[in-house]
């Protein structure tokens, strides 16, 4: 009877459930199975390919996610909705781990709700055999924007269809910031971006990465990762170029994934032992080697490709002018669709 | 209330108050929702907040800023211009299918029928997807005319990723809502009509013009609405294989809830879109009873 009993715990605990709500693509299979093995749980995860999917399915009302990794501006958005539950520091010893950079961000002072994950950088990606035949220079947003160079690449480039993020590209050009919200330098961005369109073959948010590796697109307004990826796809289909990235000096946009908890999650236990599990250098370090993302863990730089570690348009050198991006308020938003359907008309 | 009578209601009454409900409440919410303010996380904010700062309650702001501004009300011309063409189109498209499948034998026409809504087996999305492959740049139809306009020395166009490829995927997926209501219009005509206009002198042309196509009008207005209705409110063809300037009323609906969180001025939108159909679903039955 004890036995059975017994058995009948021991099948309950193995059919432990963590539910996390995820990126596409933004952890290795095999983190996951040793994660498993090692709480005698299963991990069930549901995907999102961007913020606002995920933040519009939260506020539909979807629940029963013990985790979510959103990037800092929805972090900060879902802290502000209370949708969070706190951390308990207590059971994430590894915290300590965290590069002291990416700790304390306005979105989340004293991370009282996230933890890092990992990070993009939005930058330039470009086929140098074919940029440097043209004699283009690479390092400034200017490549994008200015129709002096881009005649010379006519619909060979494309750039990232979010209103956020080649706003935030047009801005640093222009030399505001990211995060600038006066509506006379937005108009100003505007019409950059407005006169540099005839030039751009397409606003993409994801075969730009196939493109590139093709050979058919020259120069992206792009996410590091995603441009990571376009390399490996080069390589491994034998094309006779490479694709790299590069940081523009006016400066880019850094999107910090954390991981947080969600108030509606039934396993807290489970998901503060999944975070101090991402925690350590090794497991932190497999979703780096697998798509190429910046990590923010100081343990996992040992773990870590060189040629990713040492490739300075995933881990920027300290001193680059990057930022993340604020949550805009109601108000900014309804200017900013008004603004983007402008650009998308004319 | 006699027992047939109430019979009726009973059989007709569950039906018509599902439709009633599914309709009328959506619709309440939806002008409601398009009279509030935005939340700040996106939703709608209280109608009632103790805090006296906040926005609450009930405005118009949303249809003033519609209305403020040229463009909005320019989306809302040109899908209605591509509804137009795309309705034309279908309609020139459909009518010789339609009078093909009528007037062959009584033996043959279920499976002529079968074969216009066969295309609707496969889903939907994967159909506007074969069309990604078929206009893509390395297609067989790509390198064809491009090769044709290089005999005659033009530069090579891109056909995926603009408005003529929305048009016809557009075409594509409503000509069976045309063909259809034609076909059960000129399927019932009565062939002893034109053996009439015939004995009197009409030739085919004649026939067609003052005859058939007269009769048929009903048919065309049904199928016209059937068209023009759904492809108004269209987003996902224009998504997938529209350029940037493609954009419809479905589409800028779908980014005012996705991605600016302005709930408010995307039910303004989805109001103003429902006053457009019900006014021509009104206008086309008005004109299809004339006729009837």
């Amino acid at each position: 009877m004890w036995r059975l009993l017994l058995l009948l715990v021991g099948t309950a605990q193995a059919e432990d459930l963590l539910y996390l709500y995820n990126w596409n693509n933004y952890i290795a299979d095999q983190t996951i199975e040793r994660f498993e093995a090692e709480c005698a749980c299963h991990v069930v995860q549901d995907y999102y390919s961007d913020n606002e999917e995920m933040l519009a399915k939260l506020a539909a009302g979807a629940t029963g996610y013990d985790l979510v990794i959103p990037t800092g501006n929805a972090t900060e958005s879902l802290i502000r909705q209370h949708a969070l539950r706190p951390l308990d520091k207590r059971l994430l010893p590894d915290l300590k781990n965290i590069d002291a950079a990416y700790m304390n961000t306005v979105f989340d002072p004293g991370n009282q709700y996230s933890v890092p994950y990992a990070y993009t950088l939005t930058l330039i990606g470009y086929n140098p055999n074919k940029i440097r035949e043209l004699g283009l220079p690479v390092d400034s947003w200017a490549v994008i924007f200015e129709p002096r160079y881009l005649e010379k690449i006519k619909g060979r480039v494309t750039v990232l269809d979010s209103q956020r993020e080649l706003l935030a590209a047009a801005l640093k050009y222009l030399g505001y910031s990211a995060n600038d919200t006066e509506e006379a330098h937005w108009k100003q961005a505007r019409d950059l971006i407005i006169r540099a369109k005839p030039y751009w073959a397409a606003f993409n948010a994801s075969s730009y990465i196939k493109e590139l590796a093709a050979g058919n697109i020259w120069l992206v307004h792009g996410y590091s990762s995603d441009i990571y990826q376009a390399d490996q796809d080069a390589q491994t289909s034998g094309r006779a170029f490479r694709i790299k990235a590069i940081l523009p000096r006016e400066g880019a946009v850094l999107a910090l994934d954390s991981m947080v908890l969600h108030k509606s999650g039934r396993r807290p236990d489970l998901a503060h032992r999944f975070i101090n599990f991402m925690l350590d250098g090794k497991n932190s370090a497999e979703l780096t080697n697998l798509i190429g993302s910046g990590n923010p863990n100081r343990r996992a730089l040992p773990h870590i490709r060189p040629e990713i570690a040492q490739n300075p348009a995933i881990f920027p050198a300290s001193g680059e002018k990057l930022e993340m991006l604020k949550d805009l308020d109601r108000h900014q938003r309804r200017i900013l669709s008004r603004i983007w359907i402008e650009i998308k008309l004319r | 209330m006699t027992e047939r009578c109430r019979e009726k209601y009973l059989v007709a009454g569950p039906p018509f108050l599902f439709l009633l409900l599914m309709l009328a409440v959506p619709c309440v919410i939806t002008l409601i929702a398009s009279m509030s303010y935005p939340g700040e996380f996106g939703g709608l904010a209280p109608f009632i907040s103790k805090d006296t700062h906040a926005l609450h309650g009930l405005t118009l702001e949303t249809y003033l800023f519609f209305f403020s501004d040229f463009i909005y009300t320019e989306i809302f011309i040109k899908s209605i211009l591509m509804a137009a063409g795309t309705t034309l189109i279908c309609l020139m498209m459909a009518y010789p299918v339609a009078l093909l499948i009528a007037r062959s034998p009584k033996k043959r026409r279920n499976m002529l029928v079968l074969l216009v809504i066969l295309p609707f087996a496969s889903n939907f999305l994967i159909r506007i997807y074969a069309w990604m492959i078929i206009l893509g740049p390395q297609s067989a139809l790509s390198r064809l005319v491009n090769g044709i306009l290089h005999m005659f020395g033009q530069a090579p166009v891109h056909l995926l990723f603009s408005s003529a490829a929305v048009l016809t995927a557009l075409v594509y997926v409503h000509l069976p809502f045309m063909v259809l209501p034609l076909y059960t219009n000129l399927e019932k005509h009565d062939p002893a009509l034109l053996d009439a206009a015939q004995d009197l002198g009409a030739n085919a042309w004649q026939r067609f013009c003052q005859v058939t196509f007269p009769l048929s009008l009903p048919g065309v207005f049904a199928g016209s609405a059937l068209v023009f209705i759904p492809v108004l409110g269209v987003f996902a063809i224009p998504e997938i294989l529209g350029g940037t300037g493609d954009m419809m009323i479905g589409n800028l609906i779908k980014e005012q809830f996705l991605v600016a969180r302005d709930w408010p001025f995307g039910a303004t939108l989805s109001v103003m879109l429902t006053t457009i159909l019900l006014l021509i679903a009104w206008l086309t039955s008005k004109a299809g009873a004339i006729h009837a």
